[in-house]
């Protein structure tokens, strides 16, 4: 073989688009806003996003758009847009898979083994800003299966919480459609699931976990009640709100959360420049958020 | 490790006598480098690389990937080495050239996953050290290339047995040196410093393989084991692992090597981690793609 057919071919020119490096200061904007960071496998998903978000305004490339986003006065209407571009339909059941396992196969057992959880069996997990209700079920589901042997007498409940009453509304109902539970096995659809028609009705016992309540997370005191949990979950809420908001909220999610507490974001966000007070937590697959047992031992993996 | 079981461990290597020597072309390609830098040295890398084809070939593929910066294209070896700079080279040399004398290690792990690891964490290990601007990184993608090479000395001494440790560490979903240390007695670590002495490994490289599953302690706390240990287990928890499921956390700030690099390095404090992890997920799309160009089809084994 000739050296010279050895060097890299070019470029798929169907691919030639996501190299674009408007589309990486693009990315840069987005993660400085939102926190939300779209790495470059995912760099399709934003552009498709973005384009259509372009195709409403009439922004023929990247470039231009990105020029929109920065200079133009309705930037930050058209930001919000975008995020909800990027945000728009992205909840189903057991949607952050790598999430949920670091809560089944790490988090849960270590809480139930710890010796100062002995005396008093209980958790409680928040979902806030629950939308639809897919996460706190998916959290109601897990719990269900780890009742008769990690979980066994254990009192677990789930609270989940969204600012919009039609949400609220659709959570209590618990009726879903084919997108929803597309990612359940059969099993857990059998189980969990009545299906009525092209629809899917969760079952009386994944409902009775789970408490749903109106809240908003700007209301001070409101979210001054919501304490004493060992997990919170709040997926691409944190964007919505500007720099003071968005630390405000995250501090009282610290504060509502037990020492030795997890917090997790939607999977590409981060809290970096927020807040510090949380230890960023690895999981495989995952990231999230840990508070730290005053007086704890640094320099071990857990 | 006792001194027992490194008399074992260096008996049963002496006795199976099969620990593959440092291929002749890295041999070589040390001496030149420990040289000084000159216009005939440089001639001599390319004419060393030059002599084995199918090593020039993939040379040249390595050095054209995304994981060594696609930016540049090169159409020949000479072209390679002046573009890549020698130390890059040598790391280009390395990637390519150690896959193939450990190719019948088979019996223990997927050659296409155990190289996968390693240049993911070699990868990785570059970029957190160029992040933190720790000085003189050199040899730094070498250390995280060949940490894990006491896996593959493993695979080769104890075969079916070794195939027993992995199948153990998996069903459990324990780090592979903890079953090794139960069912073994000794780890990959200790192994692979045996081959490291063989290989006459600098020693800083050497001390990299044997501790970094123990980093920043009062054997080694070296800069390299420090961020080769944070690199393999960000890899190991991001896609670039051994193929399965670790059951475990940790978090950054109460890691010793992290804390340590912290003291030392500034932009340590600066750095946005959680960014940095997701950003592997970008690197490991590019090894994947080299490896893919070493090995052909890789078994789809990624379970995260």
């Amino acid at each position: 073989m000739a050296l010279d057919t050895l060097v890299a071919p070019a470029q798929d020119p169907a691919n030639a688009e996501l190299s674009d490096p408007a589309l990486i200061k693009l990315r840069d904007l987005i993660y400085c806003i939102s926190g939300i960071y779209h790495p470059e496998n995912k760099f399709y998903l934003l552009a498709t996003r973005s384009r259509r978000r372009m195709k409403a305004i009439n922004c023929k490339t990247f470039a231009d758009y990105y020029e929109h986003l920065t200079t133009r006065p309705n930037r930050n209407a058209e930001m919000r847009s975008l995020l909800n571009e990027i945000t728009i339909g992205e909840t189903y059941f057991f949607r952050s898979q790598a999430q949920i396992e670091a809560v089944s196969k790490i988090i849960l057992p270590k809480l139930v083994a710890s010796p100062s959880r002995q005396a008093y069996k209980k958790l409680r997990f928040w979902s806030a800003g629950c939308s639809t209700g897919e996460e706190p079920y998916t959290l109601s589901i897990l719990l269900i299966e780890q009742a008769a042997n990690k979980l066994k007498d254990w009192n677990c409940e789930i609270v989940a919480t969204d600012l919009n009453d039609n949400s609220i509304a659709k959570c209590k109902e618990g009726l879903y459609a084919e997108y929803s539970v597309r990612n359940l096995t059969p099993e857990r659809r059998q189980r969990f699931f009545k299906q009525e028609g092209n629809l899917y009705r969760v079952s009386d016992e994944v409902r009775a976990r789970v408490k749903f309540e109106r809240l908003n997370l700007q209301d001070q005191s409101a979210i001054l009640f919501m304490k004493g949990f060992d997990l919170i979950f709040c997926c691409n809420v944190l964007i919505y709100f500007d720099g003071v908001a968005k630390r405000r909220t995250v501090d009282h999610f610290y504060n509502g959360l037990v020492p030795g507490g997890h917090f997790f974001l939607g999977e590409c966000e981060t809290l970096f420049g927020i807040y510090d007070q949380f230890r960023l937590a690895h999981f495989p697959g995952a990231t999230g958020y840990y508070k730290a047992i005053p007086g704890e031992e640094t320099g071990a993996s857990r | 490790m006792n001194p027992f079981t490194t008399q074992l461990l260096q008996r049963k290597v002496n006795a199976i006598g099969n620990l593959p020597a440092m291929p002749s072309v890295l041999a070589s390609l040390g001496e030149c480098l420990s040289a000084s830098p000159s216009e005939e040295n440089l001639e001599r890398i390319v004419e060393l690389i030059s002599c084995d084809k199918s090593l020039a070939a993939q040379c040249l593929r390595t050095a054209n990937s995304a994981l060594f910066g696609r930016r540049i294209e090169v159409d020949s070896v000479r072209r390679a080495v002046l573009a890549l700079g020698i130390w890059r080279i040598r790391d280009v040399v390395y990637s390519c050239s150690l896959p193939s004398i450990f190719g019948k290690a088979d019996r223990g792990i997927a050659p296409a996953t155990f190289w996968r690891h390693a240049m993911g964490t070699a990868l990785v290990t570059q970029h957190l050290a160029q992040r933190l601007d720790i000085p003189h990184i050199e040899k730094f993608y070498l250390a995280g290339l060949l940490h894990d090479i006491g896996i593959l000395v493993n695979s080769l001494l104890l075969g079916e047995d070794f195939h027993k440790v992995l199948a153990e560490a998996e069903r459990s979903e324990t780090p592979l040196n903890e079953v090794e240390n139960e069912i073994l007695g000794f780890t990959h670590c200790d192994s692979g410093r045996i081959l490291a002495d063989l290989w006459k490994l600098p020693p800083d490289i050497s001390e990299t393989i044997e501790f970094h599953h123990h980093p920043a302690s009062k054997d080694s706390d070296s800069e390299m084991t420090c961020t080769v240990y944070l690199a393999d287990l960000l890899c190991r928890l991001r896609g670039l692992g051994y193929g399965y499921y670790e059951a475990r956390e940790f978090d950054l700030a109460s890691e010793p090597s992290w804390m340590l690099l912290r003291t030392r390095y500034a932009a340590a404090g600066e750095l946005d981690m959680a960014r940095f992890t997701f950003e592997l997920d970008e690197h490991a799309v590019k090894v994947q793609a080299l490896v893919d160009s070493i090995f052909g089809k890789t078994p789809n084994d990624v379970t995260h």
